[in-house]
């Protein structure tokens, strides 16, 4: 039950933020919050009453089950992380979205609802309800581009939803094979799992989960949505976006092909490496040219995404460990980015970094903040960045030393762009209006939490590895169990 | 008593469209629709609340009969809701009245009489509705119903005089002989009902009829008729052999529906034109779901004729209520001005596309899990791609409606049209997160089919 609750409550909070905001736009924002905070009280709920097994909760209960379809949702630490990321974001972007006028109560229903969404997404094991989370979340985020979004927002949101649905299709007509196939129709993951699907299926089968896993991750060829949906969004939006969204994709990679299909996993991942390799130089190449501020970091969030494939696709443990921390450090340091070129902008109304410049002494606090964050992407040591990076590349090493190299030669390219957006907007003097107003507290305090949250990572490293470390050892012992 | 219970909302129906015909040239607009709108609300307990299975040669009473009844009253509750007192003709509330019977009978017939007579008993109401307002497309369409419907009516004929003259008898059960004239005649008869349920080649009247005819006339065309007739397809799927001419003939219309109306959909900037052709590649996926003979596809087809039946009433509405500016550009805005209409539009798109949380997610899942089933790769993959053309259509429009620069705003909504969308919606919204109660329905109904 509390499991469901998970789910239930931030969805609730959008209902009751869409209700209450009706009358009171006030009264939006604090139901969306207190909804959140239920969730994440929830959420510690279940570590102190949990299991110390594999599991720490499982809940069945019937939905639909006329049509084999039920409720199997499950919490393991990777899950556990993931749910307190997204609840975690959710209530910074609230936070950060305290002033908002324009249709204030829709924008905290949106975002409240796109928390639900992906919460059950990192928690369903069965697979129907998978699929359903998974195209619902595209809804509200849908929405928060189209409504909220800037200058070209309609072209971006009808781009990102029509890749990102079509590449779903993939996804659910998989899942819908697979239970429509079975001796019963059944869609529950776990005994899916031990079906022993022939090969030829499982790679098929596999091909359409990876769709959808890669068009969300974002990986090159499939990223082509990614760029516009980031630029054009709000900055709320855009930290959902890379917090969430394109996490629940190297989630889905994580968890389902190695479960559900582990011989075709292991026939797959060769090439899945090849793809992520030329991400991570295709996104640093490409963003070392942009010149507007969201893109650069759109594009260096394919790069650091397709790390993560690398890592998913490594299949041993330190590769996959890696993964899991890239992950986690990306959503930190790509939402903070986003947050404070998003000030930015409010500020001057420009993410041109031919016009920026001057932040550290018009505005030093912005200029602290920025210089943390980019010391995250470029994954300079003591931030979590540098961990997970580290540790794919050290398992690189394990299976092949040219990857292992083209990780390498990333991270340098990283530092091109990196240097290049810090020196543009920090030093140097500002071609247009100089952004004069420091960081408001508003703006402060999600930032603290998430400089808090890259470092006690990057130093400590500690929590997160025990709770990724169950999830990472079934992976890697279902790919020993086929192995030739 | 039995024989009697099964009959009764057939009468209550038959005698109060006789009395809104007799009172309507005198008694004002507000009486004749109260009638009507009483008419179908005891038509639809009735038909809920009888018990009885007793069947004759001619009428089935059974529960499938029955849920048809009952989704042919409510279409025509909401017709009735979404017709304009000032504009709406004073015959229309009884010409819903017999359409709605003619569905009626159409869902439960057993015997080519009932088949006729249900199918021309809606076809000809369909006619009169559609061209009472006497405007150049409302006459248009007209004239295409009744040339296209008459010529479908005459295979459908054609086919039934074949199976009569192999058989030997008039009751459908009997139509499994094998035989040559048996297998003409199947493929007549399908190919009459074709142009009931919009399949192509047989479809050129929808499109001219969702956007010319009257609302009301394009819901009872577009939702009463097709869920009346999809009963039939399923009553005689059943019956039908499996490998004959017949499952054949659906798979190449369903295909042939699905792609033809999901690429004349994709370029369409009205409303109205864009339902109709993509009602074409629905009627198409059913088609596809009942071609797959798998046991559970008269389940699947129902449940997904009967999802996308809230979806397109309210989409019908909100073109209604939009009138001549139903178009993408102007549609803008109008989650913003008429949010309720806006809203009830939005989720019948996503419906009607295929997005949770709204019931065209289950639809969807019947249709693929169905055509998986069955081993259908090939026409598994037609209807994956016709739901990838079908979410630029639906979504264009869903994005429309959230654009901040709307020209004007729709006409306010009635009460009417208020409660349509209210109900509407909520239907899709509620079976969308919770479907379990709809699939157990359409599993009892269709049990032992």
């Amino acid at each position: 039950m509390a499991l469901t609750l998970l789910i239930l409550f931030p969805f609730l909070g959008g209902i009751f933020a869409l209700l209450a905001g009706r009358a009171e736009p006030t009264a939006a924002r604090i139901a969306a919050i207190v909804f959140l905070i239920c969730g994440v009280l929830t959420l510690a709920w279940t570590f102190q009453h949990g299991d110390s097994g594999r599991w720490i909760m499982m809940t069945r209960e019937p939905w639909a089950p006329m049509m084999g379809v039920n409720i199997i949702l499950a919490l393991d630490g990777l899950s556990f992380i993931m749910v307190a990321l997204s609840l975690a974001l959710g209530l910074l972007t609230v936070v950060l979205s305290w002033n908002a006028t324009d249709r204030a109560p829709l924008l905290h229903a949106t975002l409240c609802w796109t928390v639900a969404a992906s919460n059950g997404v990192f928690l369903s094991f069965d697979l129907v309800l998978f699929a359903f989370f998974w195209e619902l979340m595209l809804v509200p985020s849908f929405l928060l581009i189209a409504i909220w979004g800037h200058g070209e927002r309609e072209a971006a949101a009808m781009k990102f939803l029509i890749f990102n649905a079509i590449a779903g299709l993939g996804l659910l007509a998989a899942v819908f094979w697979i239970g429509a196939t079975g001796p019963t129709v059944s869609f529950d993951a776990f005994e899916v799992a031990e079906r022993n699907i022939p090969v030829a299926a499982q790679v098929w089968l596999l091909l359409g989960f990876a769709l959808a896993f890669m068009v969300k991750l974002p990986v090159p060829p499939f990223h082509a949505w990614l760029p516009d949906a980031h630029t054009q969004a709000p900055t709320v939006g855009s930290i959902l976006l890379a917090g969430l969204l394109l996490k629940t994709g190297a989630y889905g990679l994580f968890r389902f092909p190695t479960m559900l299909f582990p011989e075709a996993m292991t026939l797959v991942a060769p090439f899945g490496l090849m793809l992520g390799a030329f991400g991570t130089i295709y996104g640093a190449l490409v963003a070392c040219g942009q010149t507007d501020a969201k893109r650069l970091v759109a594009y260096t969030s394919v790069a650091h995404m397709s790390v993560v494939l690398m890592g998913i696709c490594g299949g041993v443990h330190f590769s996959l460990m890696g993964a899991g921390i890239v992950m986690v450090a990306h959503a930190f340091s790509a939402s903070a980015l986003f947050l404070l070129i998003g000030s930015i902008y409010d500020r001057v109304h420009t993410r041109d970094l031919r016009e920026l410049g001057g932040l550290q002494r018009s505005a030093p606090r912005f200029a602290a903040a920025f210089a943390l964050f980019f010391a995250a992407t470029l994954a300079m040591p003591g931030t979590a960045n540098f961990l997970g990076e580290a540790l794919v590349i050290t398992g690189m090493f394990q299976i092949n030393w040219t990857y292992a190299s083209i990780t390498l030669v990333s991270l340098v390219v990283s530092v091109v762009y990196g240097t290049r957006m810090f020196q543009r907007i920090v030093f140097g003097t500002p071609r247009k209006t100089a952004v004069s107003v420091d960081l408001s507290l508003r703006e402060l305090g999600p930032l603290i939490v998430l400089a808090i949250g890259t470092l006690m990572f990057g130093l400590l490293p500690q929590f997160l590895m025990v709770g990724l470390d169950p999830a990472v050892n079934t992976v890697v012992d279902s790919l020993r169990a086929v192995a030739p | 008593m039995t024989q009697g219970m099964g009959l009764a909302p057939l009468i209550a129906l038959g005698m109060a469209a006789v009395g809104t015909m007799v009172i309507s040239p005198r008694a004002s607009a507000f009486v004749v629709r109260g009638l009507a709108g009483l008419a179908l609300v005891v038509a639809l307990v009735l038909s809920l609340g009888s018990v009885g299975t007793g069947s004759s040669d001619l009428l089935a009473g059974d529960a499938l009969a029955r849920l048809g009844g009952a989704l042919a009253c409510l279409t025509g509750l909401a017709a009735l809701a979404i017709l304009r007192p000032a504009t709406a003709p004073p015959e229309a509330p009884a010409l819903i009245l017999l359409a709605t019977l003619g569905a009626a009978v159409l869902s439960g017939a057993v015997h080519a009489a009932t088949l006729f007579l249900g199918l021309e008993l809606v076809a000809l109401s369909l006619i009169a509705l559609t061209v009472l307002p006497r405007t150049g497309p409302a006459l248009e369409a007209g004239y295409k119903l009744l040339v296209l419907g008459g010529l479908g009516a005459a295979m459908l004929l054609m086919g039934l005089a074949l199976g009569y003259a192999e058989t030997g008898d008039l009751a459908l059960a009997s139509w499994a002989a094998p035989g040559q004239l048996a297998a003409l005649g199947a493929a007549l008869l399908l190919a009459g009902l074709a142009f009931k349920f919009a399949l192509v080649p047989f479809h050129m009247w929808t499109p001219d009829v969702f956007s010319g005819a009257p609302a009301a006339a394009a819901l009872v065309a577009g939702v009463a008729s097709k869920v009346a007739v999809a009963i039939v397809l399923v009553r005689l799927n059943a019956v039908m052999p499996s490998d004959g001419i017949w499952p054949t003939g659906l798979a190449v219309l369903g295909v042939a529906s699905v792609l033809l109306g999901s690429l004349q959909a994709l370029r369409q900037p009205s409303l109205p034109r864009m339902l109709g052709f993509s009602s074409i590649a629905h009627s198409g996926y059913v088609a596809l779901i009942l071609s797959a003979q798998m046991p559970a596809a008269p389940e699947a087809a129902l449940f997904y004729i009967v999802a996308y039946a809230p979806a397109l009433t309210a989409a019908l509405a909100a073109a209604a209520l939009a009138g001549d500016v139903a178009t993408l550009t102007g549609l803008r805005g109008m989650a913003w001005t008429r949010p309720l209409a806006g809203a009830a539009l939005a989720v019948a798109l996503l419906s009607l596309a295929g997005l949770p949380a709204a019931v065209g997610f289950w639809a969807k899942f019947k249709l693929f899990t169905m055509l998986a089933q069955a081993g259908q790769t090939g026409l598994l993959a037609v209807a994956i791609l016709g739901s990838a053309l079908g979410l630029y259509f639906y979504l264009a429009f869903t994005l429309a409606l959230f654009r901040r620069d709307g020209l004007e705003a729709p006409r306010k909504a009635s009460p009417g049209e208020l409660a349509v969308f209210l109900v509407a919606a909520s239907l899709m919204l509620i079976l969308g997160f919770y479907p379990a109660p709809l699939a157990d329905l359409l599993a009892a109904v269709t049990f032992g089919r």
